[in-house]
Parts: C-alpha cells; structure tokens; sequence
C-alpha cells in the first residue's frame, strides 16, 4: 500500500509530521519514514479521520509520555512534581483550603510553564545563547510572546480585580514564567531526551 | 533485559508483537493490523507504540530487522531468542489460564 511518493500529501499527514518532531531526533531518524508511511496506511484505511485522530492522539499521548519520563530530563521533572505535591500538600496542611495563599497557587503555574518550555524547545530547536541572534529565531518570539501574553493578562487581571489578594487566575499564571525559566535551565543542563 | 534468558511476564503489547511476527517477516503497518486482528481489537497500537517498543526489541534481542532497501518498509523477524520467549510466555499464560478455569468451575 505505499504511496507513489509524487502523490499530494494531505493536511492530516502534514500535521502529523508536524507533531512527529516532538520525538527524541535519534528516534526519529530511525523511523521518521515508516511511521509517515504508516500514518498514510492508515489514513487510506481509516472510517473517518475523528476515530484516526483518536487513535493518534491517543499513541502520540502514551509513547511521547514513555520516551520524555525514561530520559534524564523526564527524571528532572519527576523531581519537579514530587516537590510539588510535597509542597502543596505541607502547605495545605498548613493552611486547609485557605484562599490567598500565593505561594501554593504560583507553584500551580509551574508545570504548565515548564510543558510550554519543552515543547518550544522540542518544536523550535535549541535557542541561539547569544543577545545578538535575539528575536530572530521562532523559540525567541514564541517566549517574548508568551511574555507579552502574560503582561497582558497580568494588567487586565489587576484592572478587574484590582489588587485582590489570592486571585487564582494572576497566581497560577505568575508560575508559569518561574516554570518555563526553570525547564530551560534542565534543557541546558540535561539536555533533550 | 538478558540477551540470553526469555524474560517473563511480557507486556501484552509486546506478546501480540512477537505473535504476529512468529513464521513471517511483516512491516510496521502488517504488524499493526495483525495486532489488532489477533487480539480481537482489544490492542490497537499506533505507529508511536509500536516502534518504541520494537526498539526495547530489539535492544533485547527478541528481534531483528530484515533486509529492506525501502526506509518506509522496514521488515522486521523475530529471533531464535524471540521464539523461545513467545513459547513461554503462551506456556505461563496457559497455566495461567488454566488455574483460572479450576478455580472458576469450583467456585
């Protein structure tokens, strides 16, 4: 069933090798064209593309999970999470369901701050360390973006709320540049799985 | 895992893998569909699945890849280790299965 390579690709087999980049490269460069070539198969062989996207999600979810958790940056973010639960659950034993406590919600931020890293990183490729190359690689104006996003967000919140103590919203996502920092550091450090 | 020794209990991923591939080379996408017809849909796997656990495979030793100048069909079989761990496996699952049938029809 191999397609004739001329044969125009559809958009569902370009998003997939889209997504294929968030695998390790040494994985890819192992089976890059055979899983492009399965994705078609069973694109050709699928009922309809939401069971196809089910299935594929579903694949991309469990052996993206299997390749980050057994790297060394995946041991660096259980790490993470340990300390989280650690944290939040000292804290709320501290404080019961208290609301206004800034340290327990910023640290909610964390994760999602450090998922959006990793994904920059893994879609984007290694960013340029130097001042010079700044704002011209697509990782550099993803992260001012999601700054800007963040300021936004910031100054509509304290214009809604004022300076309400506790508001969940500004809290959670004042955790989110500490985690995207912090994934950034271990990609350095670790390097990607 | 051991070059050597079959190691035991596999994964059912891994069970359905070796099973499809017992008595014939098959690619990524044959192996896929053989899965899925042997176990009945119970185990649908897509391509993600299948090649991170074809290569712990192969790493264990239980498969090898074929000759094959097409990269986007890879032909893959299993080896002489591969063999001995699928029949012992489907030798514990057996016993297994029947110790449950004993004790269901006392029960």
């Amino acid at each position: 069933m191999t397609r004739p390579a001329r044969q125009k690709e559809s958009r569902s087999l370009r998003l997939y090798a889209r997504l294929l980049e968030l695998y390790p490269p040494s994985f890819l460069q192992r089976h890059r064209a055979e899983m492009l070539q399965n994705f078609a198969d069973l694109e050709d062989a699928a009922a309809s593309k939401a069971k196809l996207w089910l299935l594929i999600g579903k694949d991309l979810a469990m052996s993206l999970m299997s390749h980050f958790f057994g790297s060394r940056l995946g041991h660096y973010v259980i790490a993470v999470l340990v300390t989280w639960i650690l944290i939040f659950a000292i804290g709320y034993f501290f404080y019961g369901p208290t609301p206004g406590r800034p340290a327990l919600h910023a640290f909610a931020g964390f994760l999602p701050g450090m998922l959006a890293m990793y994904f920059a990183t893994r879609l984007y490729g290694t960013p340029q360390n130097s001042i010079s190359h700044f704002f011209r690689s697509r990782f550099d104006i993803y992260v001012v973006g999601v700054f800007v996003a963040w300021i936004l967000l910031f100054v509509i919140g304290y214009y809604i709320y004022g300076p309400t103590r506790g508001h969940p919203a500004l809290q959670v996502f004042g955790g989110f540049l500490p985690g995207m920092l912090a994934m950034y550091i271990a990609t350095h450090v670790y390097g990607m799985p | 895992m051991s070059k050597s020794r079959p190691q035991l209990p596999l994964t059912p991923a891994v069970f359905h893998i070796l099973l499809a591939l017992f008595g014939k080379e098959r690619h990524g996408y044959d192996i896929m569909q053989q899965v899925r017809a042997d176990s009945g849909d119970a185990v649908k796997m897509g391509p993600g699945t299948l090649y991170g656990s074809l290569d712990r495979m192969i790493e264990a030793g239980l498969v090898a890849k074929g000759n094959t100048q097409d990269p986007r069909r890879i032909y893959y079989r299993l080896t002489a280790l591969g063999q001995t761990t699928l029949r012992a496996e489907t030798e514990r699952l057996s016993r297994a299965a029947l110790l449950a049938r004993r004790q269901l029809g006392s029960a």
